[in-house]
């Protein structure tokens, strides 16, 4: 890893996980911009504020972490009221110009995810253009107190504005009461902040090593791309931010001129609610049946175990997975991080321990796309396809996405579904189109790829409650082995859409030139 | 007219290739054939029916009729033809993600042939020499060429299931049920219509008229809403 990015430029959230930072509590804002000129003063004015991705940590020349942090984002419909040049503006993809709401056939966000039961800003936006979405502003705080102190900092800096941005109200919270912002936070068990979401699954494990954004080599281990001898490199930065070359040798397509695009990058913010009193029932339900009993099914339906994140391809039955537990508790924080993100599915291929239609296989299948069936192999079995593409993982390491964000709400009553708890999820990436909504559309809602037909992911497919749809999803045995695959039939919507779009992370340098208006693509 | 029938998309690309050099593109074609092993990756590429290289000589276009102009062409031309699931985009990644050689192998002496990598260059040679799809017929529109490969394989093993399915005890029978299931159990997945690949509007309502006739042709029984 020799290149060195410009940390001082890029806005914190694109480098920083900050739950994993201790920012275990997150306000997210959405503004609408209603006059130009003061708008862009207050770009201008929060700009000073924003937190950007420098070493944090004390001594000379460090920079203090900060209490509490800033980070900003805006929708094509945002930089265009903001009154950035057509020229410059025509040159954002053209899924970012549409939003995600115009992208919902893309994006299967059908039935109960559809735009019609999302959250009132999220419904509202894109109709008329007073409720436009703009402005994404995101505080995250060590303390719920000093979350506070943040947000009356941002109260006072629209209240500044003069009328030159509105906050926009309209997301949903406990017995659905309309809030002002979407609060998120981490689920805390017996007092403590977990990793943890409602269904019960530790979450951000994966996240991709990236050239010049990933410090410790050992953590590119399963997490970058794995070349054609084995290695593993870090995924081109060009992949995560505009203006670096991609895996494609190629700087990837952005607006001019290109300080607006460089150490920039596209985000996708999705608010999901889930349905916990649904996937207890159906888990309980099908763990009385399922050899190996409910918590390995849960952990077929991710891949991973609930309580640790153990990942099946290393543990793929209770035996095992002690084993694993003894290894995870006595290893330091390297060791932890190899254990639980260093590993491909090729001891896997004909997804006996990790189904093909799990969670984790479905988003990042890693270097194990290139299989194929061999007619000598006993039935039921898939190979690698050795040397089949120039690298395993080709079909995989132009797909994958930065994810961020925190769950929200509390599960008060697990029997209900419909209390105020989900997950907000934000994923970065340089191309929306060609990661995040090809791995929604091909590996989540449909499963060619993995020669499953129509089948989807378990957890986040949606599953149509119409019986004439009805979603199934198969869960692979040893072809050696002499039991039966289990099906699972008739999958609930596990996981419902309320609401995201998509935004635009500009650099300290983008930020400063869409302030003072001088954005000018010659 | 529609580059997409069902899950299938039809691809057709021409582009010139000097016609001094075309001979080359024949050797390089007739290699690859008699060495299936240079077609690995694009056998496993998984979402490809088939794909065609043909050499067309800069006389041996179609002369229709004698009215036809006589046409003087410059160049000879190369053929592409090709069935795939999946998107545009899915299908001229996949090949540049995971082929990126072999293409270049194949149209090198295309002219102004910009290589498969760097992809923005590549999607745009593409483009500009495809030639849409005037009529496209799809015998199964909801199957990809993997469900059509599973259909057969569930079938065959049902067939010979079936010779034997009464003989021995209840045990065995269900010993080789299992082992029937585990033997299709990559070949069991659901046929429902395709994810959207093409924004066009006819494209999306045809697919909506397709859901919409299938709700109407199969109503829900007595009980199960």
């Amino acid at each position: 890893m020799t290149k060195k990015l410009d940390l001082l430029d890029i806005q914190g959230n694109v480098l920083r996980p900050y739950g994993r930072f201790g920012y275990p509590v997150a306000r997210y804002v959405f503004l609408h911009v209603s006059d130009g000129e003061k708008g862009r003063a207050f770009v201008g004015a929060v700009t000073k504020s924003v937190t950007t991705s420098v070493t944090w940590g004390a001594g000379p020349d460090q920079v203090p972490q900060p209490d509490w942090t800033v980070n900003i984002a805006f929708t094509y419909q945002g930089l265009k009221d903001l009154e950035l040049p057509t020229a410059s503006l025509i040159g954002f993809s053209s899924e970012f110009v549409a939003g995600m709401k115009n992208r919902k056939d893309i994006l299967g966000d059908d039935g109960p995810s559809s735009p019609q039961a999302w959250d009132p800003i999220w419904r509202e936006n894109r109709v008329t253009r007073e409720k436009d979405v703009h402005i994404f502003i995101s505080l995250n705080a060590h303390t719920p107190g000093l979350l506070e102190d943040s947000y009356a900092w941002l109260k006072g800096m629209i209240e500044a504005s003069d009328g030159g941005v509105v906050l926009l109200s309209g997301h949903l919270g406990d017995n659905n009461a309309v809030m002002d912002y979407q609060d998120v936070k981490v689920v805390m068990e017996n007092g403590l902040p977990t990793a943890k979401e409602h269904f019960g699954y530790v979450d951000g494990i994966g996240d991709p090593a990236v050239e010049g954004l990933t410090a410790d080599p050992q953590f590119v281990l399963g997490r970058g791309k794995q070349m054609a001898d084995g290695s593993w490199a870090p995924l081109a930065t060009g992949e995560f931010l505009l203006g670096h070359i991609d895996e494609a040798g190629e700087y990837p397509p952005a607006p001019n001129p290109i300080l607006l695009a460089r150490n920039g990058t596209y985000m996708v913010y999705r608010k999901l609610h889930e349905n916990v009193a649904t996937f207890d029932a159906y888990l309980n339900e099908h763990g009385k049946h399922f050899p190996g009993g409910k918590e390995l099914l849960a952990a077929k339906f991710v891949g991973r175990w609930r309580d640790n994140g153990a990942p099946l391809v290393k543990a793929p039955d209770q035996a095992s997975k002690d084993a694993f537990d003894a290894q995870l508790a006595a290893a330091d924080q390297q060791g932890r991080d190899a254990l639980l993100s260093n590993f491909t599915y090729d001891d896997d291929m004909s997804g006996a321990k990790c189904p093909f239609s799990a969670h984790m296989r479905r988003i990042n299948p890693r270097a194990s796309l290139e299989f194929t069936r061999d007619p000598n192999d006993v039935p039921g079995s898939l190979k690698v396809s050795t040397g089949a593409f120039d690298t395993p993982g080709a079909l995989t390491n132009r797909r994958r996405v930065l994810r961020r964000g925190l769950p929200y709400g509390d599960v008060k009553d697990r029997s209900r579904d419909d209390g105020n708890h989900g997950i907000v999820i934000m994923m970065l990436n340089a191309d929306i189109n060609r990661q995040f909504e090809f791995v929604q559309q091909q590996w989540i809602n449909y499963g060619n790829d993995f020669k499953a037909g129509n089948d989807k992911e378990i957890l986040l497919g949606n599953h149509s409650a119409d019986e004439r749809f009805a979603s199934k999803a198969v869960i692979q045995v040893d072809p050696n082995s002499d039991q039966p695959p289990y099906f699972l039939s008739k999958i609930p919507r596990l996981v419902e859409t309320r609401g995201g779009d998509y935004f635009f992370v500009p650099s300290m340098t983008a930020l400063r030139m869409i302030a003072s208006g001088v954005v000018d693509p010659t | 007219m529609s580059n997409v029938a069902g899950k299938s998309y039809a691809m057709n690309v021409i582009t010139p290739v000097r016609s001094h050099l075309a001979w080359v593109n024949k050797v390089i074609f007739w290699t690859a054939l008699k060495l299936p092993s240079t077609l690995k990756g694009l056998i496993t590429l998984s979402l490809i029916h088939y794909a065609r290289w043909v050499i067309i000589g800069k006389h041996q276009f179609p002369h229709l009729a004698p009215e036809q102009p006589k046409e003087a062409l410059s160049y000879s031309y190369m053929l592409f033809f090709s069935n795939f699931n999946g998107s545009w985009d899915q299908y001229v990644d996949s090949f540049t993600f995971a082929i990126p050689s072999g293409l270049d192998m194949f149209w090198k002496w295309n002219i102004r042939y910009p290589k498969s990598v760097a992809l923005t260059p590549f999607h745009k040679y593409i483009q500009y020499n495809q030639i849409e799809t005037l009529h496209y017929y799809n015998g199964y529109p909801l199957a990809t060429s993997n469900d059509v490969k599973s259909a057969k394989t569930v079938k065959d093993a049902l067939i010979a299931f079936d010779q034997t399915a009464h003989e021995g005890t209840d045990a065995t029978f269900l010993k080789r049920y299992h082992t029937l299931l585990r033997g299709l159990q990559h070949d069991l997945g659901d046929m429902y219509p395709t994810p959207i690949v093409s924004m066009s509007a006819y494209q999306v309502e045809r697919r909506t008229r397709w859901h919409a006739s299938q709700l109407q042709a199969n109503p829900l029984k007595r009980g199960q809403q």
